[in-house]
């Protein structure tokens, strides 16, 4: 049996932290990594922060990457950062800037599909350097153990041995489950995150939204967008494309179930929002079927090249860094010959093939995902034997009024968990009492864990600030009373000291409920917000286009079981799926594991693994 | 002759081809491809070729050259196949003599240029299974014949032990009137093994998939810099008789393509659009017939 020193299970952003730290420290690591490459499975809202917090350390994304920023693909820098209260047509804006720098260096845009095949790069050269490396499309199967060492079995290679195991399997880890190291986690403490990805050229991003290059906005909504579940919307800028989701309460999904899709498609209806992703499309004319077919399947291809042409031209149009590298390159002069081979292109395509350019946007990619709530569901003792967890694995997602982080998360406690092992490989003694514990003890003094734990005043100090604009009398007897108490600042204090006492656990009803997060926007908007009116209808693809779309390595055997066909939860799932992977068929619940994009939204009453190496769904942006 | 001691030399031929995919391609009004507005790349069958010589990288450590024949701008599917093979060597095979060849003259260059390699020691040659431009598919065993090599074809898998010199290789294959029969073969080193399109390389254990991350590292650094790897070789380099190669060299020429006739339709096709629990009742009914059918009871 080949034996390794660590063995980080799943690749995402916290399992790439882990084995670059390692890698940093001299430490020979080796990853494994389900999907066709690292990133293929990543799914995030995303931002990524950067902190500098008031007391203590955290352990950024630079600290892991020292070439962090050089050639790293992150998308933008977010410089604005707004909350937006809607009614139909009427939207009240609040520019919570300040919330959004606070204790930060900076935050990122970011796709994962990029972002974590570039960590991968890295991290895997410098884990080479150790002996140790990547190795991707491999599905751990299970964990036992031999004289203190763990035996990892996989679906697809031979046995082998680890003295370490770094848990970053992610919110539905399997690690976790086959351990029996936490409970899976239940409704109460999940959240889950429908997200499309709307194709728009790089210029038209920076005029719409008024940023410059090395700038980008965020934008979150509230109110009736939410169709009365708790939770928002949000819409980011990356560098040609915006990330367009809404978060929900998982446990107020179950309470009045509706299709996840439902719930962006709100948003993208929204007359503020559809203004944001508009965009030029080309539309197809029907190819005439009384054609010889020889002609039609020319016209085909003929209309196929052109339209990829024009995108591609346009796209590289409307982008500084495109444009310069086709002048450069030669093939065109200057901008206006561009522009005019542009022009050319799409008269061609008018006239010759009667395509419609029509304003409407284009969705690149569909996908969903589970964040857990850290206030809820971080593990207190996030190890078992000699595995540590890290990041969603364990629990650990930051959510805060509209402030949701988890990559940052999940990076932190990737660099103390390699802290511990390297620590314990020195030693030799990888028992839970050196080695758990000292990442037990090292996690507690992250800036995330107060986070998940206590209400920061500053911070809601920023909210209370940015709130200044609305009369007091929409917030009304509900909140009169809190605000006054909040806007002195001895009482703030004390308030928020009281509130700390009470714990997260009584006030979160109060704080988290249907009315903060939908009667109060909604309110907000109707009494002060400006009328929006959209210029045209988007047109919404189905789910099944937004699945046809999705790009898969289909298994024949389904990675999920149901277990009882007839529970209220599995009924709820025909609903509840992203993907609708779930049917009713004679009052029993059936599966079709086809479409799966691996959320573990059915996870809580099912069999649910991963699918085999390189099997499922494969992000494209992520 | 092969080597003798434990190391393993392979290479693989491959070939530039039109990218037929949509979007890419382009076609004349006659129906005939538009070769000017076509992009080439390396062929889809050439790139299995090279990931099946890559496999031996991997698993045995070899050295691996890939050659083609062609004019100067078919150095870039050479460039293409080190990106999946992390070729140590690139040959390129091109001399003006060479144009108008048929698939004999072809395998004639070929021959030639595999017999320059590690000076003659190639245990393992490897092709594709055809060309998607060609479709002949006799390109590979003409090359074969003419090394003198044992010839593999349909190759799905293959083993190669070091000690005793021996390849094991399974076929895919028809037999009888049974298709996707599997055959294991054994043949003694040197061999001529054409891939079949199933093949997907497969490595068990974690450090064979180390070492395709390394070695698919160095493949990403080598084919940037690929003109360092790369040898162009004409007809007086590679010591051919010139009567061989080329037209002259070539037996057959192509007098004329003609569109494959459509064969009649032995099925008939129904649309049930589903709209309408009938319609799909009696899809079901019609499977179950078929399926009945089908059992041998």
């Amino acid at each position: 049996m080949e034996r390794y020193d660590v063995a980080i299970i799943g690749g995402g952003s916290a399992g790439l932290a882990a084995l670059k730290q390692l890698s940093n420290l001299n430490k020979q690591a080796i990853l494994i990594e389900a999907g066709k490459k690292a990133g293929s499975k990543n799914l995030s809202g995303g931002i990524l922060y950067s902190k500098k917090p008031k007391h203590g350390k955290t352990y950024n994304v630079e600290d892991v990457y020292p070439e962090f920023l050089q050639d790293t693909p992150v998308e933008r820098r977010i410089t604005q950062y707004m909350l937006h209260a809607t009614s139909r047509d009427k939207v009240f804006t609040m520019n919570l800037t300040a919330a959004h720098e606070y204790q930060a260096n900076f935050g990122y845009s970011v796709l994962l599909n990029k972002l974590n095949g570039w960590f991968a790069k890295q991290a895997s050269e410098s884990a080479g350097r150790q002996g140790g490396g990547i190795v991707s499309g491999v599905h751990v199967r299970s964990l036992s153990w031999q004289e203190e060492k763990t035996v990892i079995e996989t679906d697809e290679l031979e046995p082998f041995e680890a003295k370490a195991v770094i848990a970053a399997d992610g919110v539905n880890s399997e690690v976790a489950e086959m351990t029996g190291a936490r409970a899976k986690f239940t409704p109460e403490q999940l959240y889950q995150g429908v997200k499309v990805i709307v194709k728009l050229p790089e210029g038209i991003i920076e005029e719409r939204f008024g940023i410059g290059p090395d700038e980008g906005a965020a934008h979150l909504f509230a109110g009736d967008i939410t169709l009365n579940h708790i939770g928002g919307g949000f819409l980011y800028t990356n560098l040609d494309t915006l990330s367009v989701g809404a978060v929900y309460h998982y446990d107020s999904l179950m309470e009045r179930p509706s299709e996840p899709y439902t719930l962006v498609d709100a948003l993208l209806k929204n007359p503020l929002v559809a203004e944001f992703i508009k965009d030029q499309v080309a539309v197809k004319e029907e190819i005439d079927k009384n054609m010889p077919k020889e002609e039609q399947l020319r016209t085909r291809f003929a209309v196929s090249k052109l339209i990829k042409t024009w995108n591609e031209l346009r796209d590289s149009y409307h982008s500084r860094a495109l444009r310069k590298k086709l002048i450069e390159s030669g093939k065109y002069k200057s901008e206006d010959e561009i522009k005019a081979r542009l022009d050319s292109v799409q008269n061609e395509l008018a006239t010759k093939y009667d395509t419609k350019f029509v304003t409407d946007y284009v969705e690149l990619e569909y996908g969903a995902k589970l964040v857990p709530d850290g206030k809820r569901c971080a593990m207190k003792k996030p190890y078992y034997k000699n595995i540590l967890f890290v990041g969603d694995a364990a629990g650990r997602g930051v959510f805060i009024g509209p402030r949701i982080e988890g990559l940052n998360v999940g990076i932190d406690d990737a660099v103390r968990a390699a802290n511990a092992v390297a620590r314990a490989i020195d030693r030799n003694n990888f028992s839970t009492q050196y080695m758990g514990e000292s990442y037990s003890q090292s996690i507690e003094e992250s800036l995330y864990t107060r986070d998940m734990k206590e209400i920061d005043k500053d911070y809601l100090k920023i909210f209370l600030d940015a709130a200044r604009d609305v009369p007091k009398d929409i917030i009304g007897q509900r909140y009169g009373m809190v605000f006054r108490l909040m806007s002195s600042g001895t009482l703030r204090g004390l308030a928020v000291g009281f509130a700390n006492i009470l714990g997260y656990d009584k006030l979160l009803p109060l704080v988290e409920s249907q009315d903060t997060y939908v009667q109060v926007p909604i309110e907000v908007a109707e009494k002060i917000g400006r009328q929006f009116q959209a210029t045209y209808e988007p047109t919404i693809p189905t789910i099944a286009q937004r699945i046809a779309r999705l790009k898969y390595d289909d298994d024949r055997v389904s990675h999920i079981k149901v277990l009882n066909p007839k529970s209220e939860f599995m009924k709820k799932m025909v609903t509840l799926c992203p993907t609708f992977c779930y049917s009713m068929e004679g009052g029993n619940v059936t599966l079709q594991h086809e479409a799966c994009i691996e959320c573990g939204t059915c996870a809580k009453e099912t069999e649910w693994r991963h699918p085999r190496g390189e099997k499922g769904i494969i992000y494209q942006y992520g | 002759m092969a080597t003798t001691t434990k190391d393993l030399n392979v290479a693989v031929i491959v070939k530039l081809e039109p990218d037929f995919s949509e979007g890419n391609v382009s076609y004349n009004a006659d129906g005939t491809l538009n070769r000017a507005e076509t992009k080439s790349i390396l062929g889809p069958h050439s790139a299995i070729a090279s990931n099946a010589a890559f496999y031996a990288k991997v698993k045995y450590g070899a050295r691996v050259a890939v050659g083609t024949m062609g004019p100067p701008i078919a150095e870039s599917a050479l460039q293409q196949a080190q990106l999946l093979c992390d070729a140590d060597e690139l040959h390129l095979y091109s001399d003006r003599i060479f144009a108008g060849a048929d698939t004999l003259a072809t395998a004639e260059v070929l021959k030639a240029g595999i017999s320059k390699v590690e000076g003659g020691k190639v245990d393992v040659v490897f092709s594709g299974h055809r060309a998607s431009d060609g479709e002949t598919g006799q390109t590979g065993p003409q090359t074969a014949w003419k090394l003198g090599y044992t010839f593999l074809g349909n190759v799905i898998d293959y083993n190669i032990d070091l000690e005793s010199r021996l390849v094991r290789a399974k076929r895919l294959i028809s037999l009888q009137g049974f298709y996707d029969i599997i055959e294991e073969v054994e043949a003694p080193l040197p061999v001529f093994i054409s891939i079949d399109p199933s093949y997907n390389a497969f490595f068990n254990t974690v450090s064979q998939r180390l070492a395709f991350e390394k070695y698919q590292k160095e493949a990403r650094s080598r084919a940037e810099n690929y003109k360092q790897f790369l040898k162009v070789l004409n007809t007086q380099q590679l010591g051919i008789d010139p009567k061989l190669v080329g037209l002259p060299g070539s037996p057959t020429i192509v007098y004329k393509v003609e569109r494959i006739p459509k064969a009649k339709a032995s099925r008939k096709a129904e649309v049930i659009d589903g709209t309408n629990r009938d319609q799909i009742a009696r899809v079901v009914t019609n499977m179950y017939e078929v399926l009945e059918g089908m059992v041998i009871k």
